[in-house]
């Protein structure tokens, strides 16, 4: 009898003991060390997720575009047209203004230009500065690999500012595109560098 | 030769406990396991290539895995392998049966046994470096401060009261206890020294918290505060994973907050003020405080001409500790072992450092009680075998005749 009680006893603890548990009393702690210096209080969801900063550039949004937040690569980032697969970023890039413009050639299966080409380009204010426009149509092969997206096009502005290269670039279906330039013009003189 | 098996005639035949220990103390049974040791070292390498490491070494050596089939490039290979572990135990039984106690005991025999308990002794090491060892990681820039170590794998959830901008004493929910929370279940964690509980469900082995204005969650995720955790593929290497879940914070009257994501990926840690008090509750790997603080001084990393393969990395870092100093050097085959803990010279960064730029090195870190016994079996081993040698020379130099050829 006593046999079969402990028997008994063991499928119930080995019941309870495989049981998911829904409490847990949290006993472990740690001291603080180095890591835990000066945490970030109040931090928003963008901040914690993104470890956003103050970006080096402002601008406000144009009518109809949305604003996105902030990545690596994105100081400014929106979307804009009817399609909703039209883009608008800001960048801070590597390089000079020639090599951003044939870069963003190539990504449409252009020739790439040489320095009289980019002389012949147009002018237009940004940040109070001249940048270069840049256009293209066609094929847009970003190079992230992302498939090729036929019946794109690119509007752009690349400028050499204060030893940085600022670019300001909108790739979209080539109607939105087409539609949304002059916007993309005001928007890239409206930029201000932050101190 | 004597063979146990086949009883002489006349004799008393083997009990079945007699011929259960025959096989175990067997060579037939030590020459079956150092070849599934071979095969699953070897499967176990090909594997890795694909599966990463940490995976793979699981599958083969874990003690919870008692059979795997092994996988190269994708396809199942028809051949059950027991886990390393279990080999490793078999082994050990083996060789205490055969090796220590089924050997003939003598004189000539005495290198024979000090060799079996060298081995004996590295086989145990393995078991108590498996189940009682710690390893992780320290990154440190020069001329910066470090007291603690990062788990490689592990992600916990941490809630700190912070009192003048600082955390004091951090509670610690282990991975554990939530790494069984994946879509649709929860568990209340209770915080007795805290005046709420926290309600955590939702976990991923590895996620990325996305913006809805980014990308639209597709399946239904649950979103907080405009973003939602992306599931993501278990990455190669098992440490580059980022873990996530949600949390409701539990107040004493029973109501809940709204949800919100922690995320292994995350910057900072998410504050919460109640009753005037401050808290953050964050998900990171689990820290693993140091007795003792490190600062490294200087960290040079020399080259082979013309190849990115190095040829010496050298950290120089001062140990502080009860308010005294003392400088050490730390470099690949040369660690720093004190206070239980080893420091072995990992990596280093960043990638194409400029000359000038600050640097950071890396050590892993280890906390392993069985640290340096197979070093100390190997030399038992060693011993041992040299013994048999002059045995075996003096024998033969004495022209004693050469009886007993078996062990």
């Amino acid at each position: 009898m006593n046999g079969r009680f402990s028997c008994l006893l063991a499928c119930v603890a080995a019941f309870c003991a495989c049981e998911e548990k829904k409490e847990i009393v949290v006993t472990e702690t740690r001291r603080a060390t180095t890591r835990d210096d000066a945490p970030k209080l109040f931090a928003t969801s963008d901040e914690r997720f993104r470890d956003a900063r103050p970006a080096p550039v402002k601008a406000e949004t144009p009518d109809g575009w949305l604003a996105l937040p902030a990545s690596q690569f994105r100081l400014l980032n929106y979307r804009f047209g009817e399609s909703g697969m039209g883009e608008t970023w800001v960048s801070i890039s590597a390089g000079s203004v020639l090599e951003n413009v044939n870069r963003w050639l190539r990504q449409f299966g252009a020739a790439p230009i040489d320095q009289d080409g980019l002389e012949k380009l147009r002018r237009v204010p940004i940040a109070g500065h001249n940048g270069t426009w840049v256009e293209a149509a066609g094929e847009y092969a970003s190079g992230m690999g992302a498939a090729p997206k036929p019946g794109f096009a690119l509007a752009g502005v690349v400028a050499s500012i204060n030893g940085s290269i600022l670019t300001v670039k909108m790739v979209g279906p080539k109607s939105e595109v087409e539609a949304a330039k002059a916007t993309l013009e005001s928007f890239a003189k409206s930029l201000q560098m932050a101190d | 030769m004597e063979n146990p098996s086949q009883p002489t005639p006349g004799a008393t035949p083997r009990s079945l406990a007699g011929r259960i220990f025959d096989i175990l103390s067997g060579f037939g049974l030590a020459t079956i396991l150092l070849l599934l040791l071979g095969l699953l070292t070897w499967f176990a390498t090909l594997e890795q290539v694909e599966s990463g490491l940490y995976p793979t070494l699981n599958k083969y050596f874990h003690w919870k895995s008692v059979f795997l089939i092994p996988e190269l490039k994708g396809k199942l290979v028809p051949l059950p392998l027991p886990g390393g572990y279990w080999v490793g135990v078999v082994l050990l039984v083996n060789l205490t049966l055969g090796g220590v106690i089924r050997i003939r005991k003598g004189w000539k025999q005495a290198g024979n046994l000090i060799s079996h308990l060298g081995i004996i002794f590295i086989l145990v090491a393995g078991g108590v470096a498996h189940h009682f060892s710690e390893r992780g990681n320290m990154a440190i820039r020069e001329g910066q401060n470090r007291d603690a170590a990062e788990d490689y794998f592990e992600h916990v959830v941490e809630v700190a009261e912070i009192q003048n901008g600082a955390a004091g004493s951090i509670h610690v929910i282990r991975g554990k206890d939530l790494s069984d929370l994946s879509a649709g279940n929860s568990r209340l964690f209770r915080l007795p020294n805290l005046p709420f509980d926290l309600e955590i469900g939702g976990y991923l082995k590895n996620a990325s918290p996305v913006a809805v204005t980014e990308r639209a969650p597709d399946r239904g995720e649950l979103i907080a505060d405009g973003y939602y955790l992306m599931p993501r593929p278990d990455e190669k290497n098992a440490e580059a994973n980022t873990a996530g879940c949600y949390a409701r914070i539990v107040r004493r009257d029973g109501s809940k907050s709204e949800p919100v994501i922690l995320a292994g990926a995350s910057f900072h840690p998410f504050s919460v003020k109640h009753g005037g008090r401050l808290f953050t509750i964050d998900m990171r790997k689990r820290l693993w405080p140091m007795p003792f603080t490190v600062r490294l001084d200087e960290f040079t990393a020399q080259f082979h001409p013309g190849t990115m393969k190095p040829a010496k990395f050298i950290s120089r870092i001062t140990r502080i500790e009860n308010g005294g100093e003392a400088k050490v050097t730390i470099q690949m085959n040369e660690p720093m072992r004190y206070e239980g803990l080893t420091f072995f010279q990992a990596s280093y960064g960043p990638p194409g450092a400029a000359p000038g730029q600050k640097m950071y090195s890396v050590f892993e870190v280890v906390k392993n009680p069985a640290d340096r016994w197979p070093e100390y079996g190997l030399y038992v081993a060693a011993f041992g075998m040299l013994v048999t040698f002059l045995t075996k020379l003096g024998s033969h130099l004495a022209g004693s005749p050469r009886k007993n050829r078996h062990v």
